[in-house]
């Protein structure tokens, strides 16, 4: 082994060189900001004026700020309909394909496309789809004789979160390919076995796909939530907060705070939201068991 | 082989379950791909049309709209700077995560574990939480509004994402090659670009798929990073067309289909290995 640790020490330099732009890039774009947003939470900073630290004032400002207030609420919520119903929908999909239905790879492919579609072009497509004077939705109801249903949807106080939650759904076919993946992982000889026990396809789902796939769906269920605390575009694009500011979320108030060069709020806001997604990921994990996550596989 | 083939009796559950099997699979593609449809077909109609039979299929197909999207918004610059920008970014944030993911998989060196945690971490983190810091750090060093401020920025955000897939792809692969090519005298460098690195390409274009779908469709940052047509990217575009097309819907919904083509392009072609790269990751085999 002797040979090996001269040969490490002569690569010793080449491994630093080459570990080198990725450590700098992280430490810029990663390391530096947390520890930057942590300062400047305490801190009140215009962006031009000397920084003032003043201590947990920020966050007293946004807790008694109804809009945070709001944005909080709306993003628990964006995280409920993820949970509830995201994942049961993704699930649902995922154990039909996973029995290779015909055509199962089509129908995999086309559940996925809108994920590699922007937000942003999605959002433009949704704005016009709920437009209250021509929008297809409306239109669609005329149609059918429903037309007292027609609305302002994204105008609306009642029906604006709802419209824009909706529109989300889109994105589901992400999480339906982790499951499907997951279930299709397990060994056919599983299905074979309780076949000639007699089990039918319900029980094989209860009992044998469900509780295989548990740790995937905990990952899914993950990730769904995560996304729903970061959300940002869809809001912004769709209602930019309105009506009568029922529709924020923490990434839109951080962005309202930026743009007025309350730099300090804006960092609050960015902390509050990293300890947010901290807390809920746990939390869920902690209740439904450990996720398969991403970093184990390693090693 | 799951499929219940020999099941000679179906029940009237059976059948229930069956059907609405079917309906809820129909129904989600109509969800799924109903919007995208609906705005490619759009896109292809006269304004008058859009609003008096938005759910036909056109007279003509009115080619036109492109060309007027192109020219009324002058998309092709936006274009220009979306491609520069995700392309750049994308050869930039594969050059480093390869060496680094090089060093990690094939090397052993001190701390190794915790470089490859602290590399990888950054997948849990929000990066919009990062507002603040982003802005006032590509502004500092002068880069604000300019190609090179998103480059720089988009290929470090996806580091993170990229390193876990080329390095677990580069573990894979046998150390016997390597071995033998030491012997004859190949160097460390030798070693990555000569061997290791073209080993690796499946894993190297999967995450620089990511990267470009990532690049492409990214939104936040190129809003609060850039201001001016030089550096604006096609996601900025979209969000002005809405005033400067006014009630040219046909010419909006042209527009936002051409700044969906290169992703769709790649998806088309990329498919099988963009899902797979998904689950991997997510998934444990």
């Amino acid at each position: 082994m002797a040979h090996y640790s001269t040969r490490n020490k002569k690569n010793l330099k080449y491994i630093i060189l080459f570990i080198m732009p990725v450590t700098v890039l992280l430490l810029a774009f990663y390391v530096y900001p947390i520890f930057s947003i942590l300062v400047l939470s305490f801190t009140k900073w215009n962006g031009i004026e000397p920084l003032s630290f003043i201590g947990i004032k920020n966050f007293i400002e946004v807790f008694t700020d109804t809009v945070f207030r709001t944005s909080i609420k709306n993003n628990l919520i964006w995280a409920f309909s993820a949970a509830m119903l995201q994942i049961p929908l993704a699930t649902l999909i995922a154990l039909i394909l996973a029995r290779e239905v015909k055509g199962w790879k089509t129908f995999r492919t086309l559940f996925f496309l809108p994920n590699v579609i922007s937000l942003v072009a999605l959002a433009m497509l949704w704005k016009a789809m709920y437009n209250p004077e021509f929008g297809v939705l409306n239109s669609f109801l005329t149609i059918i004789g429903l037309e007292s249903l027609a609305r302002n949807w994204l105008g609306e106080l009642a029906t604006a979160l709802p419209a824009v939650i909706i529109s989300y759904q889109i994105y589901i076919g992400y999480f339906m390919v982790i499951i499907l993946a997951g279930a299709m992982s397990i060994p056919s000889s599983l299905y074979e076995a309780s076949k000639i026990d007699g089990a039918n396809v319900w029980q094989q789902e209860r009992f044998i796909t469900i509780p295989s796939i548990r740790g995937v769906l905990v990952t899914a269920g993950t990730l769904a939530v995560a996304y729903a605390l970061r959300q940002f575009e869809t809001t912004f694009l769709l209602t930019a907060g309105g009506p009568a500011n029922r529709t924020p979320v923490l990434g839109l108030y951080m962005y309202r705070q930026m743009a007025g060069f309350h730099y300090g709020v804006a960092a609050t806001t960015g902390i509050l939201m990293i300890v947010l997604g901290i807390l809920v990921t746990t939390g869920l994990q902690r209740v439904f068991g450990k996720s398969d996550a991403a970093s184990d596989s390693f090693q | 082989m799951k499929k219940n083939k020999n099941l000679n009796y179906i029940s009237p559950l059976g059948y229930v379950a069956k059907i609405s099997k079917w309906v809820v699979l129909l129904t989600y593609t109509l969800i799924a791909t109903f919007p995208l449809l609906w705005l490619t077909i759009s896109s292809f109609k006269t304004n008058f049309e859009i609003e008096t039979s938005p759910f036909s299929l056109p007279q003509k197909w009115m080619v036109e709209n492109f060309v007027s999207a192109l020219s009324v918004s002058g998309l092709s610059r936006y274009f220009l700077n979306s491609i520069i920008v995700a392309v750049v970014a994308t050869i930039l944030n594969l050059f480093v995560t390869s060496l680094a993911s090089f060093a990690v998989a094939r090397e052993r060196f001190p701390l190794r574990g915790v470089f490859f945690t602290f590399s990888t971490a950054g997948v849990l983190i929000p990066i919009i939480a990062f507002m603040v810091p982003y802005y006032t750090v590509i502004t500092r060093l002068g880069l604000y509004d300019s190609l090179i401020g998103l480059i720089v920025t988009y290929s470090a955000i996806n580091i993170p994402i990229s390193m876990f897939i080329v390095s677990s792809f580069m573990t894979s692969i046998p150390k016997e090659l390597e071995d033998s090519a030491e012997i004859d005298g190949c160097s460390f460098w030798q070693r990555y670009s000569k061997i290791v690195f073209p080993l690796a390409k499946p894993g190297i274009v999967t995450a620089g798929t990511f990267s470009f779908i990532y690049c492409w469709n990214e939104f936040i940052y190129a809003l609060l990073l850039t201001s001016s047509r030089s550096a604006r990217t096609v996601q900025l575009a979209i969000r002005f067309f809405t005033s400067q097309f006014r009630t040219d819907y046909a010419g909006l919904y042209a527009a936002i289909v051409l700044t969906m083509l290169p992703t769709v392009a790649v998806y088309m072609f990329m498919h099988d290995k963009i899902i797979s790269g998904m689950t991997a990751g997510a998934v444990k085999g």
